[in-house]
């Protein structure tokens, strides 16, 4: 199901959304990585590394970057567990704890979605841009690309998990 | 074994996460330009930093090798120093009634055992038989036979020939000749077994012999060879004269030759 909503992300990501820029550079969204956030928390760190390692390659196959997003899905595949770790709430996370807004509370939705927008997003420009001197100037257009992409992934959650949902399933 | 993969267990996460991140960073590295140079940049820096600081610790550890190789190159160098102050440095001795007629060599030693050299001047330029003969202050020979404008000088380039030297200024007295196989080496004779001498040791003249003052340089110590059993050991010596280049001859002159002469040879009336 991951494999899936991955995958029908980066086609629209790589066909449909790429042009969805409004202020060109500053912002640019990265809506694959709502797939990745899906992933339950107490799923297995294997999982999460091995399939943000996948999303990369998918969105490089998409997009054509040969091997920047490989190397972005990989890093944040790899802090994703540490990051699940950080925003853990005081008692653990539940086996059945799902990243939704509903199970975990608007604060660790946008907190964890925008810490791994940044890990994205920072590891992006260093492998884009690649000399130390051309970093600064690329700092603050990641930084809002990041909030933007923040935005946008809190948009779709919103789209698929709407509250009123939970009022009409319970 | 066992250890190791538990250890390869416990941080398989990392080792897998290195593992994509390389698979990833080569697919990088391999497709963009940019990436690759900067990449390249980089680690050669690094790579140029570790190999120079690795440099230096090998020529650290070589100090000591290359410190004796100098010495003794530096030890050298004051040898052959010391000989060429030696060689330039002989004068008339007037003190001692030595003075110095200049002559021209016309046929040198060619390498045979028994060749005879001529020079000029002969008897006409005051050079009588038995003067001593040198080349650029070093030894050469001796008269042997004058004519009216040339003399014959038989040379240490002379198999039949045997010449009173000195190992250093103070050492003893031993006999150089020459084997007639090399143009290049003389040989020490009659040097006892216990005799201190080594490469680089000054060869000089006795004076024993009368046709020369004490102490012109003769040649050089090349090899010491010590055989078991023997009781003396051969010695090599580098002559100090260039007899395959010598031209200008310094005929050697006694005040008091004849006095000398009738000395040495007056027999002891009983």
């Amino acid at each position: 199901m991951i494999v899936l909503r991955i995958l029908l992300l980066v086609s629209l990501q790589a066909f449909f959304l790429r042009d969805v820029s409004p202020l060109g550079e500053w912002t640019r969204p990265e809506w694959t990585l709502w797939a990745l956030l899906l992933i339950p928390p107490k799923a297995n760190s294997f999982v999460k590394l091995i399939l943000g390692f996948t999303m990369g390659v998918a969105l490089d196959i998409a997009t054509g970057s040969y091997g920047q997003h490989m190397v972005a899905g990989t890093v944040l595949g790899g802090f994703l567990p540490s990051l699940h770790r950080l925003f853990a709430p005081r008692e653990g996370y539940e086996i059945s704890d799902q990243p939704i807004l509903r199970d975990m509370g608007s604060s660790w939705l946008v907190g964890l979605t925008f810490c791994a927008a940044l890990t994205y997003h920072l590891t992006l420009m260093l492998v884009t841009n690649w000399y130390w001197h051309l970093m600064p100037g690329a700092l603050m257009p990641t930084l809002t690309s990041a909030a933007f992409t923040t935005l946008c992934c809190l948009v779709l959650h919103l789209m698929v998990f709407a509250p009123d949902r939970r009022k009409s399933s319970s | 074994m066992r250890n190791l993969w538990l250890l390869l267990i416990r941080n398989a996460f990392t080792l897998a996460f290195i593992a994509l991140m390389a698979v990833s960073l080569s697919v990088l590295l391999r497709n963009d330009g940019a990436a690759r140079s900067s990449w390249f940049r980089q680690t050669g820096a690094i790579s140029f930093m570790i190999d120079s600081q690795r440099n230096g610790w090998s020529n650290y550890l070589k100090l000591a090798e290359q410190n004796a190789k100098l010495a003794e190159e530096n030890a050298d160098l004051r040898s052959r120093m010391l000989s060429m102050e030696l060689v330039a440095s002989w004068e008339e001795d007037t003190v001692r009634h030595w003075t110095v007629r200049e002559g021209m060599l016309i046929k040198g030693p060619d390498g045979k055992p028994r060749s005879p050299s001529i020079a000029t001047p002969g008897r006409d330029g005051g050079i009588e038989a038995g003067m001593g003969v040198l080349s650029g202050g070093a030894a050469f020979g001796t008269v042997e036979e004058t004519g009216e404008d040339h003399c014959r000088i038989l040379t240490l380039m002379h198999s039949g020939t045997s010449w009173s030297c000195r190992i250093g200024r103070n050492g003893p007295v031993a006999s150089l000749g020459w084997d007639g196989l090399d143009m290049g080496f003389l040989q020490l004779r009659d040097v006892p077994r216990h005799v201190q001498a080594a490469r680089g040791d000054s060869i000089f003249t006795s004076g024993y012999d009368l046709r020369f003052p004490a102490d012109v340089l003769m040649g050089t110590v090349f090899e010491v060879e010590r055989q078991s059993g023997a009781d003396f050991m051969s010695v090599s010596v580098v002559p100090a004269a260039d007899f395959k280049a010598v031209r200008h001859l310094e005929f050697l002159v006694h005040q008091a030759d004849s006095e000398r002469t009738v000395l040495s040879s007056t027999a002891l009336q009983p």
